[in-house]
This record gives C-alpha cells, structure tokens and sequence, in this order.
C-alpha cells in the first residue's frame, strides 16, 4: 500500500480547474519530484498535500487515513518554501524550535534536537543569528532544519532551491539527497529545473496542463519517454514518422529505418536526440542514412549544432567540430538505431 | 564637480520655500510660546508652571486627558486589529474595505460630533433601543460625559489605526503564517506569533497617532464634553480666550508637547521589547 495517494482529485477555482481527475501514489522512503512548467499544477498539488488548502473533489489518503479534511497544523508534514518563509523577528534557534515549542517538547530535549538539527544542516554557532544576518544558502539550510526537526511524516519542497545560484543550488540539492537518505523520510519535490530533480530523484513525476504525463525512474525517463510532450521536455528535438510496412519501418518518404526496440502498432512518432545522430558526406555509408543540405550551423564550442533539411522534416543535430559544413552543404544523416526511441501514437 | 554643485543649489532651492514657511510660521511661534511660558514681568521664572502643577483643578483635566486618550488609544487597537487583520488576509473586495474603513475621514470632526449629539441623546437611537429593549426605564445621560468623548474620540481616529496596521499585516508574507501551520501551530497560534509580534510596528505608529489625535483634538472634546469634563486642548482655549492668560495658555501647550512626545517614545520603546527587528 502506498504511503500517500492522491485519488480523483479535482483542484481550483469555478473558470480556473487547475487539476481535474488527478492521481498520484507515493511509497514510504520515495523520493518522488513534480516536474513542470509553470500552471501544470504542480505547487497546486503539493499545496493540498500539505493541507494549506483542500480540493474541490477527490480524496487524499495517507498512511491509510482519510486526511483530506484534517486542517494542516495537525498532519504532521515539513514544508520547506521558496522564500524560505522564516519567522524575520526570531533567532535561527527559535524558528528551528517552533515545532517543538507546538507540541510541547521539554526545553532540555528540544535544545537537544533543535542543535543536533542545526548540526546535520551544518550550521552550528548561527543559533543566535537572525534569518536577515544570514545568506540564502543558510537561511534555506535553516528552513530545512526547521521543516525536519518536527520528524515529520512527509516532507514537502516547494522549488527550495530556485533563489539560490546555480553552483549553490548544485551543492544544496547534493546535501537534500544526503539528509533525506541519511534520515530516510519519505519526500515531495516540486520543481521546474529538468536536471535538479533528475539528479535528487527516486521518482520523476512529469506534469502537463494538471495532469501526470508519466511517472518513473529518472533514468527510464531520460531513455523512454512516453509522450512527445516528455520527449521535448528530456532534450528530443528530432521527430519523425514511421509506419510499419511488410515487417519494417518506413519514414514518410519511404526509406526503412532500423529500430532496436521492439514496437507495436502499425504507426508510431519516432524521436532522437542531436547527440545521437551522426552527420557526413552525402557518401558517408551510415545505417539509417536520411539525406538533407544544411540550413543553419551554430558553433557552441565543443560542438557545432547544424539544423539540416531533409524529407522528413528539420532535424537538430549536434556534432564534434572536426569537420565543419558549411549552409548549404549537402550531408547525409545517421540515426543511431539504438537511440530512435518510439512513442505509440496513442499517447500523442 | 559642476554638475553637483549646481545639484545643490536646486536642491535648496527646492525645499527653501518649504523650510522657509514652517521657520516662520511654526518654528519661530513655538519658540516665542515656549519662551514666553519662562518668563514672567520680564525676568525667567517657573511661575506659569508652579501655579499649573499647585491646581487641584489643571491635575484633574491633565490625568482626564492622558487616561481617555489611552483608553481610546487601546480600544482604536482593540476595533483596529482584527479589521486590518481581516481586511489584509480575507477579504476579496479589499479596496472597498479600506474606502469604507478611511470613508469616516472624509467628514470633518465637528459633522460628525453633532452626528453623535443625535445618536447618542435623549431621543437618541441608542437610548430608544435601551428602553424600548427594556434594559432601563428612563433614557441615560450617554452625553457630555467622558462616555461620549470616548466614543467620539475613537469613531475619530480609528481609521489612522487601520490605516496604520494594514501597511505593515500586507508587508507580512502568507507564506508565513503557513509555514507556522505546518509546524504545528493553530491559525490563533500562529496570529499571536507571528503576524502580531511583525504588525507591532504598525500597532505603535497608529497608537501614536491615535494618542496624539487624541490629546490634541479640541471639537470633539468641546461638543461631545462638558465644562466638568475638560481637557487640556479645552483648558488652552479656555485659558487664551476667556480668560486672555496666554501664559498660562502656553504653559498648558507645553505640557501637552511634552506629554505626546514622552508616551510616544514609551509607544516605541514597549514595541522594541516585544520585538527586536521593528524598526
């Protein structure tokens, strides 16, 4: 049974539904990412998890209790915010004790577990600092401390790191992956950045328009995304359609195209990365060979990115700079066979 | 270099008109008053302020003025806080709130102390809902009484009150209140932990306007009060005007200075040690 499930959940205002019919399971220890652009609905929903508000429709189950209705300060759930949100007015030993002072944890214990808290985010002797003395980093660190002192059931981040620069959102996301497996709590993360949630994950949820466009292992999704969306969104540029004919496949205008994953079905859109496709002479002898003449090339240092015409529409293709084509150069393509990944056309 | 010190003198040239205008019309006046309470047939003496201090009578009307400035200074708080509060998180209409909150201040005091003479007289409205309910046989006296004045006083500056809190409850983040929630904090919890230490800032600058309204607003007190109900901004005129002592006159101005600037800086201090950060 999973920890938390979200069931037929309906979410928004009269003309703004932002989430219709939606569900979502996570399993204790997870650590499961919402990933999306901005109104997919993703904060939306971490917001009815945490209780700071309810939904429409639909029910929220954890640990096989009803919670939809229980009001927030009684779930038990850290949250830790964008903005940080600490208390401006305390010292970081009083914003990392306020859960404990709530539920009246005895003042020699919780000076324990506040220290030793402050300790894991490795910010001992800022107890007496104000949150504005403090730099984003460590005022998120304090945020952190104080969502996960309470030893919360569930923990809920609502794009923690996007105040932060880039080499520090790197290094905080390394320290969240190591607390949560240190501690073992099972997590929520809501975020837009593709490698963030990539590189904290267990689980990726990708959301589109409020709905859950596929649900799995980072790398599952990276290697086979199930949608065009979500193929776009993991870095295909390059789509193409292919119809099965007497056993084979067949691009649009007719040349056969090896695929190495089994695919049903008697049409699917076909897609590859500009990494994976090889570019040459028009003689070049590659397996899957589309011809075309170069539209655009664009140095980006260690690569040059060539946008190609062919029959089959634009390709992307991204290659070692050893031998530069100039526009309008006629080249021929290859599709690495391997890396064509399928998508049924249901699910377009 | 040029170019800065042309900067400067448009920049005196910008607020000589105004700096000129309060030297003349108010600087130099409150010095001559100030001046003139020492003196006494030419020579410096404290006698305007002994003779004020002796009085059985000034005692009376100076505690009468502090005690219901306060009183009205905390009920302003008391009405003020839950309005603002509820005007910054709940309302949807919140502009109308607020036209309808300042709205009172677009009439002037004296419409709206005639305003209460009717509502709060024999006839009144109030008194016909206390009889007619059955509460007293005979209509009250809620008139030129400290009753009256209160009442008149807050209806007054009550807006200052909300005025004031709402600009700082606004500058409080939700995500805050929220964050307490999650912690384990009711919505009262988090209000009395949160949101009020943070609004306090607020809460002194509308106590202090609200007190210094009070102490210094003179029809109110005139209309709503009575001559055995006077204050000190009564006293001034009584004193100036009836019985022409402009000396004593001013020496009564100067306590009421002195008092509004002492529980101001009381205001500020009480409001540091409730929270540290309010500026």
């Amino acid at each position: 049974m999973p920890l938390l499930e979200l069931r037929n959940i309906t979410a928004g205002y009269d003309r703004n539904i932002i989430l219709r019919g939606f569900n979502l399971e996570v399993e204790k220890g997870e650590f499961v990412s919402l990933l999306g652009s901005s109104g997919c609905g993703k904060t939306t929903t971490l917001r009815l998890i945490a209780g700071f508000s309810e939904p429409n429709e639909g029910s929220i189950i954890f640990g096989g209790r009803d919670i939809t209705h229980v009001p927030l300060h009684r779930r038990n759930f850290g949250f830790v915010f964008q903005s940080y949100a600490l208390f401006p007015h305390m010292t970081v030993f009083d914003n990392v004790a306020f859960g404990l002072k709530m539920r009246k944890v005895p003042k020699a214990e919780m000076r324990k577990r506040v220290m030793d808290m402050l300790a894991l985010v490795d910010l001992e002797g800022f107890e007496d600092r104000y949150p504005r003395e403090m730099s984003g980093g460590q005022r998120q660190r304090v945020a952190l401390a104080r969502a996960m002192v309470i030893q919360p059931d569930l923990m809920l981040f609502d794009e923690p790191l996007s105040n932060l620069d880039a080499k520090l959102r790197v290094r905080m996301r390394v320290e969240i992956r190591r607390i949560q497996q240190e501690l073992g709590f099972t997590a929520i993360y809501v975020t837009h950045d593709q490698e963030e949630c990539f590189a904290i994950s267990d689980k990726v949820a990708i959301m589109n328009q409020g709905v859950i466009e596929q649900m799995d292992t980072p790398a599952n999704i990276f290697n086979g995304p199930k949608t065009e969306f979500i193929a776009r969104f993991v870095g295909f540029e390059n789509f193409f359609d292919l119809k099965a004919e007497g056993g084979a496949w067949l691009t649009d205008s007719g040349a056969p195209i090896r695929l190495t994953q089994r695919t049903e079905g008697s049409a699917v859109k076909a897609c590859i990365r500009p990494e994976d496709v090889l570019i040459g002479p028009p003689d070049a002898g590659f397996e899957n060979s589309v011809p075309g003449e170069v539209l655009v090339s664009t140095f980006l240092g260690r690569h040059v990115q060539y946008n190609v015409r062919t029959a089959i529409g634009e390709f992307a293709v991204k290659a070692e700079q050893d031998h530069v084509y100039s526009i309008g150069a006629q080249v021929s393509l290859g599709l690495i066979a391997n890396k064509i990944i399928p998508i049924p056309q249901t699910n377009c | 270099m040029k170019k800065r010190g042309m900067g400067r003198y448009i920049f005196l040239a910008l607020i000589a008109p105004g700096v000129l205008f309060i030297t003349v019309f108010m600087l130099i006046p409150l010095f001559w008053v100030i001046l003139s309470t020492f003196q006494e047939g030419g020579s410096f003496s404290l006698n305007n302020y002994i003779s004020l201090l002796d009085s059985v009578y000034f005692r009376q009307v100076f505690g009468r003025s502090v005690r219901l400035s306060l009183l009205s200074t905390g009920l302003c708080a008391l009405l003020g806080f839950p309005a603002a509060y509820y005007i910054s998180r709940y309302s949807r209409h919140k502009g109308m709130m607020m036209a309808l909150a300042i709205f009172p201040m677009f009439t002037s005091p004296v419409i709206r102390s005639f305003s209460w003479m009717v509502i709060l007289g024999r006839k009144g409205i109030v008194n016909q809902a206390l009889v007619g309910l059955g509460l007293f046989a005979r209509p009250q006296s809620l008139l030129y009484n400290e009753f009256s004045m209160t009442v008149g006083f807050v209806q007054l500056f009550l807006p200052q009150m909300i005025l004031s809190l709402l600009g700082v409850m606004d500058a409080i983040p939700t995500d805050l209140t929220e964050a307490a929630g999650s912690l384990g904090a009711t919505r009262l919890v988090a209000f009395l932990r949160i949101v009020f230490p943070l609004s306090v800032s607020g809460l002194v600058t509308g106590a202090v306007l609200v007190f210094t309204g009070c102490m210094t607003a003179y029809t109110t007190p005139q209309l709503l009060g009575a001559t055995d109900t006077q204050v000190l901004s009564t006293m001034v005129y009584q004193y100036a005007m009836s019985l022409r002592d402009w000396a004593q006159a001013s020496a009564v101005a100067m306590v009421m200075i002195v008092v509004t600037l002492a529980v101001s800086t009381l205001f500020n201090r009480l409001s540091r040690r409730i929270n540290p950060l309010a500026a």
